[in-house]
């Protein structure tokens, strides 16, 4: 079964790209632990986590991504998210998630605005 | 029933799998595009279908593999019904809504949206109904091109046992 991710990092300045592939649920909490300890993204001042646009996101990949912004917002780092259908846009609106992270509609406008 | 009701009706029966809730959510997306259910709208019966079968995995069913899922979707007049049922003794706490700043200040935990999210998606939402072999979660979705939420058809019922 599928329930595999692959997170690819990229460093384009002050910013950290998290490229996540594959759908977002419960078992991607030890993906995301592992990228986020590795030291590129650790001791950067921005991530941007960008989504496949066909992902499937249940609740269990909410609170994994919940789990990140806790992280981020105790070292004091800002997350951007991009790369959401207009469905997961509603559902990150609804659950409040975009209080403590922008949403943007593509990774060029992300760096734009993050840069 | 009727020959004409049951054409109208589809059941689906699941071991409990997690990940098995995709093949859940591909069979409402499928019933609703064949009765007219706009794109949108298809988004959110199936992450609601999807919620509502691992909460019947995880709680209803306690992760046991031989507890059987059931969804069962039904056209009534204009509306889909959809049932999903666990061999589980029902939601014994209804949660509140989550609060995201708690969570993320992890004053509480991170996990818990998913009736949230049943509860915002669909038109109505009916949790705990007891039936003879199960518990059941009832949710409709409306045929017509309305936003769900708006509070004038909400129901949930309260916790049993």
């Amino acid at each position: 079964m599928a329930d595999q991710n692959e997170i690819g990092i990229e460093n384009r300045g002050n910013i950290c790209i998290l490229d996540v592939k594959g759908d977002v649920t419960s078992a991607s909490e030890p993906f995301f632990a592992e990228a986020y300890k590795h030291p590129d993204v650790h001791g950067i001042s921005k991530i941007l986590v960008r989504f496949d646009k066909d992902a499937y996101i249940n609740s269990g990949g909410i609170a994994v991504l919940i789990q990140l912004l806790a992280e981020t917002k105790r070292n004091g780092q800002e997350i951007g998210i991009t790369g959401l259908s207009e469905h997961f846009k509603k559902i990150f609106h609804m659950t409040g998630i975009t209080r403590f992270a922008d949403i943007y509609p593509s990774k060029d406008e992300a760096l734009g605005v993050m840069e | 029933m009727s020959n004409e009701a049951n054409t109208r009706s589809v059941e689906i029966v699941m071991p409990t799998r997690i990940g098995y809730e995709r093949i859940a959510m591909d069979c409402s997306a499928s019933f609703a595009r064949i009765w007219g259910i706009v794109a949108e709208r298809i988004e959110d019966l199936k992450t609601a279908v999807a919620e509502a079968c691992l909460n019947a995995m995880e709680h209803g069913n306690k992760g046991r593999p031989e507890a059987r899922v059931v969804m069962t979707l039904q056209l009534e007049d204009a509306s889909i019904v959809v049932q999903v049922k666990d061999e589980g003794d029902g939601i014994r706490e209804i949660p509140p809504d989550p609060d995201i700043q708690r969570k993320i200040e992890e004053l509480e935990p991170a996990r818990g949206l998913g009736l949230f999210l049943i509860r915002h998606l669909m038109d109505e939402v009916e949790l705990n109904k007891m039936t003879p072999d199960g518990h059941v979660v009832r949710m409709v979705i409306r045929l017509e091109e309305a936003a769900p939420g708006d509070g004038s058809s909400d129901r949930v019922a309260s916790g049993q046992g």
